[in-house]
């Protein structure tokens, strides 16, 4: 079979999983930034430094594993990305850390509660501009930038070429206000505030969050799967107590999920942590038109029983099976999640991603036991 | 039944804990006596916790506001007397995320655990030489990475290799730890959440 071929059985693969229809075998897909580089003998330092290394070593792991294709495409400097949906200073490889060590999130607190005041009289993206030489050098991020948006349709080209789909093929990222607050505040700092001073930061988010529906409803057209990552992960039903999480997440999830829908796209939930206490309100998302992408800690039997005719899910297995776990252990999670869905609304994939240290002879199992126990059809 | 300091305090009402321990303190109140009313309501936001009525900002909340109180009201000779016993906390090498070994560190001393808080990124022999030098029984620690896993369980070999590993209880928390991580470190027990790394304390402090 061609690749081209291969790639439209993939692309039909992955489409019947979101729109619940049966398929003839659970696709599955690759999702892991530190372990491609890992896995191949590539330092950290290079990965994070070298643009082209990162998306040529992401997409020598899934022909390696030779699966449907990747959750996110990779390509591009990712410690400047984090920057941008953290709006925190990141520890990279090679500058601030050891050459083959994880990149991290420095928590501080960079943001201000002024800075709500600011963002409301600049607006937001006037503000992240400002803010920016607080976390990087802004010349280093608009390079970086720059590389992705100039890159990204040979990146998609070559992943086609070669057989594989891109599952989050859009050209951009979506967050809620609330994680780029969280992330500049520092999270003990920002939770005070929603406590402290509620109003200020919901007139800030107010204002990022126009800001983002009114890009939404300009994004130009793109092809493939139209799938777009939706980060969410502080902003989880585990850390957030109710009375806030309904005024300072769910309103925003539905209003970014219902923009991106207006227009064609289908919004990847990558909730990291765990949602299952609030499960339920996504029936209130449009049927068929979400994905959602869990890292192992959210309840999938709640989630099938709840949303399972209405939402597909991307994920789950856990990073700590992956690191800890053995192929058997895999085995066992992977040959369970399938009897779960019995053969709709599946995507396998490593939840939120498979980490630094993960096992390579469990992400072999993990592959090998989704093509064991996946054939359906 | 808790009276209106420790309600105010369960309740997560800033502005009314600290007008009641001002007030307290104007009116001759001994400071130790409302120290131990917010150690009350530390209890009971526990148990909020435990129930499920409260989540991880709330403890974030409650820590806050206990921390600010505890400070007034020990600058003021305020004391819980005796505490329940001693515990090293830390955030294992490599790692460098404090976020949730903070709340441990906030609830064990909410319910008055003496605790030697070795902050993030700790090597094993720090551990181990804090556990010297505090005679410490409990031993926590956290990690957000799954790149915490080994240096855990390096800590717990190196307990062993110092002979330390028959008197002290190890409880790790965190993120991606689950108890397959666990058993791979060799921890005596996992704490899934603040509120039951506060309970392990309790039921191996009490043995």
């Amino acid at each position: 079979m061609s690749n081209e071929a291969l790639y439209q059985q993939r692309y039909d693969r992955i489409k019947k999983a979101i729109n619940l229809e049966l398929v003839d075998q659970v696709p599955v897909v690759y999702m892991g930034s530190a372990f491609a580089p890992r896995w191949h003998g590539m330092t950290m330092a290079e990965f994070c430094e070298n643009p082209e290394s990162s998306f040529q070593v992401n997409l020598a792991t899934v022909k390696r594993l030779d699966v449907d294709g990747v959750n996110l495409a990779g390509g591009g400097r990712i410690t400047p990305l984090l920057t941008s949906l953290w709006m925190a200073r990141l520890g990279v490889p090679g500058r601030d850390l050891p050459a083959d060590s994880l990149w991290q999130v420095r928590e501080a607190e960079v943001m201000t509660t002024d800075d709500y005041d600011a963002i409301v009289n600049m607006g937001w993206s006037a503000f992240f501009g400002s803010y920016l030489p607080r976390v990087i050098d802004p010349q280093e991020f608009g390079m970086s930038m720059g590389w992705v948006m100039q890159n990204t349709p040979r990146i998609q080209q070559a992943y086609r070429e070669a057989g594989y789909v891109i599952v989050c093929d859009a050209p951009a990222n979506v967050n809620i206000p609330f994680e780029y607050l969280c992330g500049g505040r520092s999270m003990q700092k920002f939770f005070l505030d929603l406590y402290r001073i509620p109003d200020k930061v919901k007139a800030a988010m107010d204002v990022i969050q126009a800001e983002q529906i009114a890009a939404i409803k300009a994004a130009p057209p793109f092809g493939g799967i139209r799938g777009i990552w939706v980060g969410g992960w502080r902003s989880a039903s585990a850390l957030v107590a109710p009375r806030l999480w309904n005024k300072f997440v769910w309103p925003y999830i539905v209003e970014q999920v219902e923009a991106l829908v207006s227009v064609g796209i289908t919004p990847v939930l990558h909730w990291d942590q765990d949602w299952t206490r609030d499960l339920v309100r996504l029936q209130e998302l449009p049927a068929k038109k979400c994905i959602l992408n869990p890292d192992g800690m959210t309840d999938l039997r709640k989630f099938k029983e709840l949303v399972g005719d209405r939402m597909a899910m991307m994920g789950d297995i856990p990073a700590s099976l992956l690191a800890a776990g053995t192929p058997d252990d895999v085995y066992a999670y992977v040959k369970d999640q399938v009897a779960l869905f019995e053969g709709r609304g599946l995507i396998l994939c490593p939840g939120c991603d498979a980490p630094i240290n993960t096992k390579p002879e469990n992400m072999e199992a993990f592959v090998a036991a989704a093509r064991e126990y996946g054939k359906v059809g | 039944m808790a009276n209106e300091l420790a309600m105010a305090m369960a309740d997560l009402d800033e502005e009314k804990v600290q007008a009641l321990v001002k007030a307290g303190l104007a009116g001759g109140v001994d400071p130790s006596a409302l120290l131990n009313e917010c150690r009350e309501g530390m209890t009971l936001i526990g148990q909020r916790f435990e129930t499920g009525e409260y989540y991880l900002s709330d403890l974030i909340m409650a820590g806050e506001i206990f921390k600010t109180a505890a400070a007034d009201l020990a600058a003021q000779g305020g004391s819980s007397g005796p505490t329940k016993g001693k515990v090293v906390m830390g955030t294992v090498k490599g790692d460098i995320h404090d976020i949730g070994k903070d709340i441990v560190v906030t609830m064990l001393r909410g319910a008055n655990y003496e605790v030697t808080d070795l902050g993030v990124d700790v090597p094993p022999a720090k551990f181990i030489e804090a556990v010297k030098e505090t005679g410490a029984p409990v031993l926590g620690m956290s990690g957000l990475l799954t790149i915490s896993f080994d240096p855990m369980k390096e800590t717990v070999a190196a307990l062993q290799a110092a002979g330390l590993r028959g008197r002290v209880k190890v409880m790790i928390g965190g993120g991606p730890v689950s108890e397959q991580v666990r058993e791979y470190v060799g921890a005596d027990a996992l704490g899934v959440d603040a509120q039951a790394a506060v309970a392990l304390a309790g039921q191996w402090l009490a043995a």
